[in-house]
């Protein structure tokens, strides 16, 4: 879990307008290049997050029962306490820094991407051009001299907010109690268990899956250890399967000569 | 490069599968020659294959990276290590006239992390076509074996139970692949469409008729071993293509 002096984003949904400020700021912080991309009917764009996109608003989108609705979502990394990315990462380049904020060593990072394979989020991604991944530093720069994330500092609406993760989950369940008063019923904050805890949480007005967030997310510990208990199973009962086979044929052969 | 798990994975796969299969099932035989010839073909395996990993890095002058900690959770981290050690048991066998008894348990021990790792490194993703069913390391163990018997077969070995070992394995397989695609379809729709009907259909039905019925019709037939095993090895190469790549069907890159 998340300590309580560690930095926090609070993402506030139903403060939201998806002008993508945060977006813009992000990559103006971190220098990161522009991307051509092709529309593919919606607002939304890039259509993904990639080495030159760590944070962008994501739209959801639809008619139910003959209303529209037009949902936006932070997508960029939520830096868990239990990251996928940390724990799959074979050199120790990827790694927890002070605060619980996970960033890329690029001096160490040999590109073998096994992080982007494992990331739940599919925050953490690979740049051709320089042979090692890229992905959110919860502006580790920034937020470790006292200033805010940039994402942060350009909100217009207040659905961005930054601080110790205490004050951040005290404002999410504020906020939540709020929203439940007003009648959302089905408003909730995403964060507090996933992946052991995230230190960026999201206050929702609807169920985290129609948002497209994943759900019921499962660490990489556990992934590995159920990884490994099937491959023993498995070397187990075909290994035996073969030494069998080996055996019976052999006796059979034998059979036949004499 | 995008970024994604490309050919050198897939032929790294294939590679360490063979051999390290051939390796495995060689030390079930009783001929001291096959034994041998194991050890050389898992040997060359796992060199090629541990070459096209390095090459296949971001950043290759870097690779001595994964040997200079300690990350036992993260399973490329472990496959590196096994690969490594497995690399250097072999190398011993391959110099020692006399094999200690020790030096083949380990080894043998070392080629089946090999080839079972990657399965595992594969299901401890966030794609569900690899991960939403426990099947992964076993499809790749079946296929290793299956390989293995036909790697020997085509070199001449002539031990009875090697077109056993192949003809069962090659059954299990398939029933582990159409079990994988069954478990994984409600999480992976997309993905399983891509294998079945959309853009890597050849390599998955090229793996089911060229790979296992034809092997299998001709072995039931006993007709042309040698070209039986060659189609064996070959779906070897396509069932290893298609589920890399399906894996990662839906991985917008733009």
């Amino acid at each position: 879990m998340p300590k309580a002096n560690d930095y926090a984003i609070l993402f506030d949904a139903s403060h939201c307008t998806g002008c993508r400020a945060c977006q813009v700021a992000c990559k103006q912080w971190n220098d990161l290049p522009g991307e051509a991309t092709v529309n593919t009917g919606s607002y939304e764009n890039p259509p993904s997050l990639s080495a030159d996109t760590w944070l962008r608003m994501k739209y959801t989108e639809g008619v139910v029962s003959d209303e529209v609705f037009w949902d936006f979502t932070r997508d960029a990394c939520m830096h868990c306490s239990s990251a996928a990315c940390v724990e799959a990462c074979p050199t120790g380049a990827v790694n927890y820094r002070e605060g619980g904020v996970v960033t890329v060593d690029q001096d160490w990072c040999i590109g073998c991407r096994n992080c982007v394979q494992a990331c739940p989020y599919d925050a953490i991604h690979y740049d051709e051009h320089k042979g090692v991944v890229e992905k959110c530093t919860l502006c580790y720069d920034r937020v470790s001299n006292g200033l805010q994330p940039a994402c942060v500092t350009s909100c217009p609406t207040g659905a961005l907010h930054s601080g110790s993760y205490a004050d951040m989950k005290q404002l999410a369940e504020t906020r939540l109690a709020q929203l439940k008063e007003a009648g959302y019923k089905d408003a909730n904050i995403y964060g507090l268990a996933e992946m052991g805890g995230t230190h960026v949480l999201y206050v929702l007005l609807k169920h985290p899956s129609t948002y497209g967030l994943p759900v019921g997310t499962v660490t990489e510990k556990k992934k590995v250890a159920s990884g490994w208990l099937s491959a023993g199973i498995a070397a187990a009962v075909l290994g035996y399967a073969g030494v069998h086979w080996v055996a019976e044929r052999r006796e059979q052969v034998g059979g036949e000569r004499r | 490069m995008t970024g994604e798990w490309g050919i050198y994975i897939v032929l790294y796969f294939w590679l360490a599968a063979m051999g390290g299969g051939a390796f495995l099932i060689a030390l079930g035989l009783r001929d001291d020659r096959a034994k041998r010839s194991g050890a050389f073909l898992a040997f060359i395996g796992i060199v090629i294959g541990a070459l096209l990993l390095v090459v296949d890095l971001g950043q290759p002058a870097r690779f001595w990276h994964l040997l200079a900690g300690f990350h036992p959770i993260s399973v490329m981290w472990l496959g590196s290590a096994v690969l490594a050690l497995s690399g250097l048991g072999l190398f011993l066998m391959l110099i020692l006239r006399e094999w200690p008894d020790w030096l083949v348990w380990v080894t043998a021990i070392l080629v089946l992390l090999v080839v079972g790792y990657t399965g595992v490194l594969l299901m401890a993703t966030a794609r569900p076509f690899w991960s939403a069913s426990p099947l992964m390391p076993w499809i790749f163990l079946a296929s290793a074996y299956t390989s293995g018997a036909a790697l020997l077969v085509l070199l001449g070995n002539r031990e009875p139970g090697l077109h056993r070992i192949a003809f069962n394995f090659a059954l299990i397989e398939i029933v582990l692949v159409a079990a994988h695609l069954i478990w994984t379809y409600p999480a992976a729709q997309q993905q399983v469409q891509a294998a079945l009907t959309g853009e890597l259909a050849w390599a998955f039905w090229g793996f089911v008729l060229l790979g296992v019925a034809l092997p299998l019709y001709m072995e039931a037939q006993r007709k042309a071993a040698a070209l039986s095993a060659l189609l064996v090895l070959a779906g070897g190469f396509l069932l290893r293509y298609f589920i890399v790549y399906a894996g990662q069907v839906g991985v917008l890159r733009f």
